[in-house]
């Protein structure tokens, strides 16, 4: 069974998880040129490494940050998101 | 004729089990004496008064109302005596009070947050409130559920939210006679599920139905 830590349950099974998509900040929409919006909102990134996911524990509804090497499926950490500006 | 104020979440399901039924904190109850020795029993306890509240300043809000908090997330304390309720702490920033029998806390404090402060707010707390306690009620848990709740230290006085045949559980883990005691609460939409489920899986153990122990 694949577990997933998270910050406040602790290690539980993945089935009591919501998978949220990659971590991407958001251009200013006043700010940013068309391409660049346009890119933000349509392209991913595709290669495999380690990137941050937005993952939710649904039973408690707590949405989190997870560090996953996506080539491998490990989990590096895992963290709220309050806690991702000071890492 | 008399309409009740609150219908528990399984009250059609009751009706066919023997018993006699009286009107608790404004709910009709099957009262039915426990057994003495049985390897599983299910109690509905969804009479009892609850509250619950939740935001960034729910927890100051309640120590303002005389109450200690736990302090830790997902994690219970008893409630001042002679109450012997329980609050829980549900994750960070949200909290359940279920009264005892005897106890009236709840409906304070929800008559207390009819005008909450900044970053408080009430949680309308209809669940189904379930007890399942007896030898056996590891055995009905390793069935229905991925946790595995031997590991857990009840000195520590955790809270679960977890999954259960997949409804979204809050479980509170305790001991009563040697025996595991849990408490249960979920949605009470999904509380003809849980039941009928459940006690299908105790009438394997030769598990018994009870209702508030009186």
């Amino acid at each position: 069974m694949k577990l997933i830590p998270c910050p406040i349950n602790g290690l539980r099974p993945v089935g009591e998880f919501v998978y949220g998509g990659e971590v991407r900040p958001m251009p200013d929409p006043n700010a940013v040129d068309d391409d660049t919006w346009a890119s933000y909102v349509f392209n991913r990134t595709g290669a495999p490494g380690v990137k941050q996911e937005w993952w939710c524990h649904s039973p408690s509804n707590t949405w989190f940050i997870v560090e996953r090497n996506t080539l491998t499926d490990e989990i590096m950490q895992s963290y709220l998101y309050d806690e991702m500006r000071t890492i | 004729m008399n309409t009740p104020l609150r219908l528990s979440p399984i009250h059609d399901l009751l009706q066919s089990l023997p018993g006699n039924w009286q009107a608790i904190n404004g709910m009709p109850v099957l009262t039915v004496s426990p057994p003495t020795t049985s390897p599983l029993i299910l109690t509905d306890r969804s009479c009892l008064t609850r509250f619950g509240v939740k935001g960034a300043n729910a927890a100051d809000w309640l120590a303002s109302q005389g109450l200690t908090i736990p302090d830790r997330p997902n994690s219970w304390c008893p409630l001042p005596n002679p109450s012997a309720g329980i609050i829980a702490r549900l994750g960070l920033s949200e909290f359940l009070i279920e009264d005892s029998l005897s106890s009236r806390l709840a409906p304070q404090l929800a008559m207390a947050c009819q005008t909450p402060p900044a970053k408080v707010y009430p949680v309308l707390r209809q669940d189904l409130a379930i007890a399942l306690s007896g030898p056996a009620t590891h055995e009905l848990l390793q069935q229905t559920c991925n946790l595995n709740f031997r590991a857990l230290i009840l000195a520590d006085r955790p809270i679960l939210l977890t999954s259960l045949i997949g409804v979204v559980v809050t479980l509170l883990p305790g001991e009563h006679n040697g025996h595991p005691f849990y408490r249960l609460w979920c949605d009470g939409t999904f509380g003809n599920y849980l039941w009928q489920t459940l006690v299908a899986i105790a009438t394997e153990f030769g598990g018994t139905i009870t209702n508030v122990e009186l």
